[in-house]
């Protein structure tokens, strides 16, 4: 089922993900997602829109090894999905900090859990806190924090993490335009520093196609790929400044038209 | 701290004394005046006469006093400590608790006080059955919010621990029991005051030493004024109790 790769080539650069002809149904009966497959190359940022329960999701829980694969086979970075990879960083819309942590303390969190030595993950900690503007918020508990710099805390989190690969669920669903366009940009500037492999789930297609180097289109239930388009902007982009591009524009209305035939669909 | 710090233009805490000392007035003048027996309601005076002979001139309240604090931090030790060690066990062994769940329960639902003529057998008369009552009293109550505490986490929180790739003992170490730390310490609270009712009652039915003992001897030999003064001790007491725990929450649960 797996295809299995010998250990000696899951190098730290190896985030390659593969996903051949995966299909999930929930409780063997209601199809989740059919016939998915799509292949992700390291460093590669690709996100992957669609209606409301199309299975976008449910193909990311796959990745993340939070779903056990069905049918079809799925590699990550050469080996089977599994939940706890430390090659693999997840994050979802709600930014689950542990509350009797202070900001410093959640962001080095991920990487005390997995052992990072810590020296290391304080200095890494303090500086994705400064990279996503919280350098002076250090000290503040959760509660003393918006919605949108615990998002950050998290995102800091993960970052810490030095993961090849990043999943990511809708991470600035639960935010204000406004917030999330500033979110978006401290992403950018972090992925472009470091390159990683993202997949990146959204309902948003600007957000999509700002960031990203391809956006995967799903249709309504059951989830199937309809549209695998690439985003030829330059980088490194300000989604700011994209907004008066008129080629991120026409790459918005050629998805979009993708999109409309998905949500027909539903 | 209540919203509204006026009453009728007042400070709050100065219409509370003046409202206090009101009734203080009503109440001496009714015993004075003969409206009501004193042998039954005594007399603000000779109140609060008792309470200050007894706590700085003859110093009987004060030793009273101190047996019941001794019984009442020792039975809130032991029942504590026990309630949240078995807590945990109940939640890391999920078993341990089906089985002995319906034994506890029963237990829990016998009124405590019916207790009290066995420990008085096992234990004596001193301070050792007192302790047992109260222990009776706080481990339950310490127990089952340290169970409802510890499942309370954030299923959030079990996923980030999920994809983080936690093992069981971290999860348990920095996910489970900083969770259940606030529902502990309500009950913590609770458990002291109930530890506290375990040692009066004790007291009162028999020993030799403490308020409960006092009281039920000043009221036995009619000496009502004596009665109300042990009362305001005990109303004292237990109101700094609860405001020792209050204030090392806070401390504690900075977070919050």
């Amino acid at each position: 089922m797996e295809q299995r790769i010998p250990a000696t080539s899951v190098v730290h650069a190896a985030g390659a993900i593969d996903i051949r002809d995966v299909v999930h149904r929930f409780s063997g009966e209601v199809l989740a997602v059919s016939h998915a497959t799509l292949h992700v190359a390291p460093g590669e940022f690709v996100s992957i829109v669609g209606p409301s329960g199309c299975g976008k999701t449910t193909l990311l829980n796959l990745l993340a090894g939070l779903l056990p694969v069905q049918e079809g086979s799925i590699s990550v970075a050469g080996a089977a999905p599994r939940a706890g990879r430390h090659d693999v960083a997840y994050m979802l819309a709600r930014d689950s900090l542990l509350p009797w942590l202070n900001a410093l303390q959640n962001a080095r969190f991920g990487a005390e859990i997995r052992n990072i030595p810590a020296q290391r993950r304080n200095a890494r900690a303090r500086e994705l806190l400064t990279q996503v503007g919280l350098g002076s918020f250090e000290h503040a508990y959760p509660k003393a924090l918006s919605q949108g710099m615990r998002q950050r805390v998290a995102l800091a989190r993960t970052f810490c993490l030095d993961s090849p690969i990043l999943l990511m669920d809708e991470p600035f669903g639960a935010l204000d335009a406004q917030t999330k366009l500033q979110l978006e940009e401290v992403l950018l500037a972090l992925w472009t520093s470091e390159r990683r492999t993202v997949v990146f789930i959204t309902h948003d297609l600007s957000e999509a196609v700002a960031l990203s180097d391809r956006v995967i289109v799903m249709s309504a239930r059951p989830g199937t790929i309809i549209a695998d388009i690439k985003v030829d902007l330059p980088r490194p982009r300000s989604v700011r400044a994209l907004q008066r591009d008129a080629r991120y524009h026409d790459i918005y209305a050629m998805i979009w038209s993708k999109l409309e035939l998905a949500l027909e669909g539903t | 701290m209540s919203r509204s710090t006026t009453v009728l233009g007042f400070p709050m805490w100065l219409a509370r004394i003046v409202a206090l000392l009101a009734f203080g007035a009503v109440w001496e003048l009714t015993a004075r005046l003969g409206l009501i027996n004193p042998l039954f309601i005594g007399n603000p005076s000779g109140i609060l006469a008792f309470f200050f002979k007894g706590l700085f001139v003859t110093r009987e309240l004060v030793v009273h006093l101190l047996w019941t604090l001794a019984g009442t931090l020792a039975a809130f030790m032991l029942g504590s400590v026990t309630g949240i060690l078995v807590g945990l066990l109940f939640v890391a062994y999920p078993k341990v608790e089906q089985f002995i769940d319906p034994i506890f329960a029963g237990l829990n639902a016998l009124p405590r006080i019916a207790l009290a003529p066995l420990f008085l057998l096992w234990f004596g008369l001193g301070i050792t059955s007192k302790i047992a009552l109260g222990f009776s009293l706080t481990f339950f109550i310490v127990l089952s919010s340290t169970v409802a505490g510890a499942r309370s986490v954030n299923s959030d929180h079990l996923m980030l621990a999920d994809t983080l790739g936690a093992s069981s003992t971290q999860i348990f170490r920095r996910i489970t029991l900083p969770s259940a730390v606030p529902t502990v310490f309500s009950g913590l609270r609770l458990g002291l005051i109930y530890a506290l009712l375990g040692v009066i009652a004790g007291e009162i039915i028999a020993a030799q030493h403490g308020l409960g003992q006092s009281l039920t001897f000043l009221a036995g030999t009619f000496q009502i004024n004596g009665v109300f003064a042990v009362l305001l001790l005990l109303a004292l007491l237990g109101m700094s109790l609860t405001w020792i725990m209050t204030a090392v929450e806070a401390r504690l649960l900075r977070w919050r």
